[in-house]
């Protein structure tokens, strides 16, 4: 069986018309065809071969025009009969028969370039008569072109043309060169055109700019009635508050005012309370410390009771003297009476002379006493010294009538005299 | 092929007061040469191809790239009057467009042109007023007007110009006292403008009226304005028969009213009658402006007590097509029907 490896020799089959429609719209590069069954034995290729019959049937997984592998990566398109030969193409094309030749051992390969002899090497050559470098990227070269800078052209000169020829006249009447009437009208045309072309240009960018300004103008009057709205809020509040500023104030001022009364109230109330005894208690302690005094009365207590007092004093202590004085008489008598008692007594009437010596001695012991007592109560000698008398006359006398009381009366005067 | 004959044909522009210009894009690069040249012709050839030129925005936007404006700014000093003019022309041109505004605005030809303020020929100086005019529409052309210091030249020029030129003044000063007043009102602005509202022509008086509105959207501009009195010479300008001249004026009581002696200013010159009937008037421009007038009137007990039995007026204001009108009739009937809720509530 032998595969068709030239895919230009395309087994091409009558359509079967029982089975195919006539008006097919599409065509196949091969038929459709049942596979035939594979014959068991390999002398059948000859067979074929001569027969030229029925073709064999390819697998289709080795029919070499099935793409195989990945169909995302450019492949070279399917070997054609007016492809060149390149090697790329050669290699695939003997992996492909090689792979083939291990399927099916009756595979006929076709002759190619025998492997070279050892030692030797084959190369590639290009037989063509131009030779050419054969490389997958194309060489590019990069040229660039640029037109000089414009020069300003320069102003248009003056061109009169040169005379040439004969001046000649020529007699032209009216109505024969041109029209005026009908030829001045495409010029008139344009002008009029681009003269209201150009104030419509003039009058559209004026009128462009109206707009914009009425705009804006609008837009002018509008804020400034929100701002007056603003200002007219902001003043009525600064009104608030500055009467609002003031009310408190008032307020406040009131409210001071209450109290400074309230507490002077309370201040007058308690400053009355405090004095209201003020002058009672200055009174009082000027009183007590003297200074109100009644003059008689402090003439009295100052001068008057103290020399009083000095007087009863004097005669207190007068009468001490006095007493004193007596209890002295008295014990001297009692011991001379005791002296007396204890020794016999010579006569009755030397008791009578030793009782005026003893009154003797008493006067002179009294002038004594009273000389003594002089520098004491000098003062009062004309009146003392006369109840002295009398005062030391009335012990003398009452001695003499009781001798034992009045050594009991000794004995209590001196203790008393002791004191 | 070339011929020696002259053509049929006439070259598209024979205009000899204009230079050839060069194909394409080389035309402005030639131009700007020529400009440069020592040569007067050349320079006023060159200036007239420019004029012409420069009204397609797109030639604009390559000039100021090219750099024209340098060598326009040295041509601003040029003694021939023809070359001045043509500069100036222009310029204000230039401006006309938006991209050339900005270009004029960046590259500083507000003070190069304030030496022209006084130049001898008319046309040199509207045509500078007119740039003027145009760069004050934009924020920055105002700013940069202000900063040039161009305000008190213009305010004393309100009073020797010829009538076209003081519309131009009027409009650059409207435009740049929005944004700072306090020069003007030292250069004495308010008394110029104040004479000027009684000027024979309606757009003076308009614009005049408008340069006041916009100096009492500022504080210290409504001081000014109640102090020189104004404010009875607006209110006479409401009855006005020009709808400009109505509209301009009911906008600068609007801002003017807003201070308490301008409030009892306007009621001492009895204000709300004219005021109500352009409220009423349907179709009047001026309808917004008198219903927020009217709505700073009615603050005041005085005018609140009018403006009720008014109030139908103000009803019927609420169909208006206009919804800022609807707004504002809102408020205003809000404003009249307030009542103090307490006998210490003032407002």
């Amino acid at each position: 069986m032998e595969p068709t490896m030239e895919p230009a020799v395309l087994p091409v089959r009558a359509p079967e018309p029982a089975d195919v429609p006539a008006d097919v719209p599409y065509s196949f590069c091969s038929q459709p065809r049942s596979l035939s069954s594979r014959p068991k034995y390999r002398e059948q290729p000859k067979a074929a071969e001569t027969e030229k019959g029925p073709l064999s049937y390819v697998n289709i997984m080795f029919d070499p025009r099935v793409v195989r592998g990945n169909v995302l990566s450019v492949r070279p398109s399917p070997p054609q009969h007016t492809e060149p030969h390149t090697l790329e193409v050669k290699r695939q094309r003997r992996a492909r028969r090689k792979v083939l030749a291990r399927k099916f051992t009756q595979v006929h390969i076709r002759p190619g370039t025998p492997e070279p002899v050892e030692g030797r090497e084959h190369v590639h050559v290009q037989t063509e008569l131009y030779l050419e470098e054969i490389s997958d990227r194309i060489i590019e070269v990069d040229g660039e072109c640029q037109t000089d800078d414009f020069l300003d052209r320069p102003p248009t000169p003056l061109f009169i043309p040169a005379k040439s020829g004969k001046d000649v006249a020529t007699q032209i009447e009216e109505g024969e060169l041109f029209d005026f009437d009908i030829e001045v009208k495409p010029i008139l045309e344009v002008l009029v055109g681009k003269t209201v072309e150009q104030a419509l240009l003039e009058v559209m960018e004026e009128e462009e700019l109206a707009q914009l300004w009425s705009h804006q103008r609008a837009f002018a009057e509008l804020r400034n009635a929100e701002f007056a709205e603003l200002q007219r809020l902001e003043e009525q509040d600064r009104r608030i508050k500055e009467e609002k500023e003031r009310r408190r104030l008032e307020h406040l001022e009131k409210l001071r005012k209450q109290r400074e009364t309230a507490e002077k109230i309370a201040a007058r109330a308690f400053a009355q309370r405090y004095l209201a005894d003020l002058i009672p208690s200055v009174f009082n302690n000027l009183h007590d410390s003297g200074f109100f005094y009644d003059p008689i009365e402090r003439d009295i207590e100052t001068e008057f009771l103290p020399w009083l007092m000095s007087e009863v004093e004097e005669t207190l202590q007068k009468k001490v003297l006095g007493r004193t004085m007596l209890d002295s008489l008295i014990r001297m008598v009692v011991e001379k009476r005791l002296d007396e008692f204890s020794h016999p007594p010579p006569s009755a009437q030397t008791n009578a002379p030793s009782e005026e010596p003893r009154t003797a001695d008493a006067a002179p012991k009294s002038g004594e006493a009273d000389a003594a007592d002089q520098p004491v109560a000098e003062e009062e000698e004309t009146d003392h010294p006369v109840a002295e008398e009398e005062e030391t006359d009335h012990p003398v006398a009452e001695e003499e009538e009781t001798d034992q009381p009045v050594a009991e009366e000794e004995e209590a005067d001196q203790p008393v005299a002791e004191e | 092929m070339a011929q020696p004959r002259i053509s049929a044909y006439l070259p598209p522009d024979i205009d000899p007061t204009k230079a050839a210009l060069a194909f394409g894009r080389r035309a402005l690069p030639k131009l700007n040469e020529e400009l440069q040249s020592a040569e007067l012709l050349t320079q006023q050839r060159a200036l007239m191809a420019l004029c012409d030129l420069v009204h397609d925005p797109e030639k604009v936007y390559q000039a100021i790239a090219l750099g024209f404006l340098a060598s326009l700014k040295t041509l601003l000093v040029h003694q021939d009057q023809t070359v001045r003019q043509k500069t100036t022309e222009v310029l204000s041109i230039m401006a006309l467009h938006s991209i050339g505004r900005e270009g004029l605005i960046r590259s500083g030809v507000i003070s190069a042109l304030a030496g022209l303020l006084d130049d001898p020929v008319d046309i040199c100086r509207k045509n500078t007023h007119q740039i003027f005019d145009m760069l004050a529409k934009l924020p920055e052309g105002a700013g940069g007007v202000l900063q040039a210091g161009l305000i008190p030249p213009l305010v004393l020029k309100m009073q020797t110009e010829l009538d076209e030129i003081q519309e131009l003044i009027l409009g650059t000063l409207s435009n740049c006292l929005r944004v700072e007043v306090s020069e003007a009102l030292a250069a004495g602005a308010v008394p110029v403008l104040k004479e000027k509202l009684s000027h024979p022509s309606t757009a003076i008086r308009s614009k005049a009226a408008w340069v006041l509105l916009e100096i009492s959207s500022h504080a210290e501009g409504k001081i000014e304005v109640c102090k020189e009195e104004v404010i009875p010479v607006l209110v006479s300008l409401l009855e006005d028969t020009q709808p400009e001249v109505q509209v301009s004026s009911t906008g600068a009581l609007m801002f003017a009213l807003v201070t308490p002696q301008g409030r009892s200013s306007a009621m001492g010159a009895e204000a709300i009658p004219p005021l109500l009937t352009l409220v009423a008037e349907e179709t009047s421009k001026a309808r917004l402006n008198a219903i927020k007038t009217l709505t700073l009137l009615a603050e005041l007990p005085e005018g609140r007590q009018t403006l009720l039995d008014h109030r139908d007026t103000f009803q019927r204001c609420l169909d208006d097509p206009s919804e800022a009108v609807q707004r504002a009739a809102e408020i205003a009937i809000t404003v009249i029907d307030w009542k103090p809720s307490c006998s210490r509530d003032l407002f």
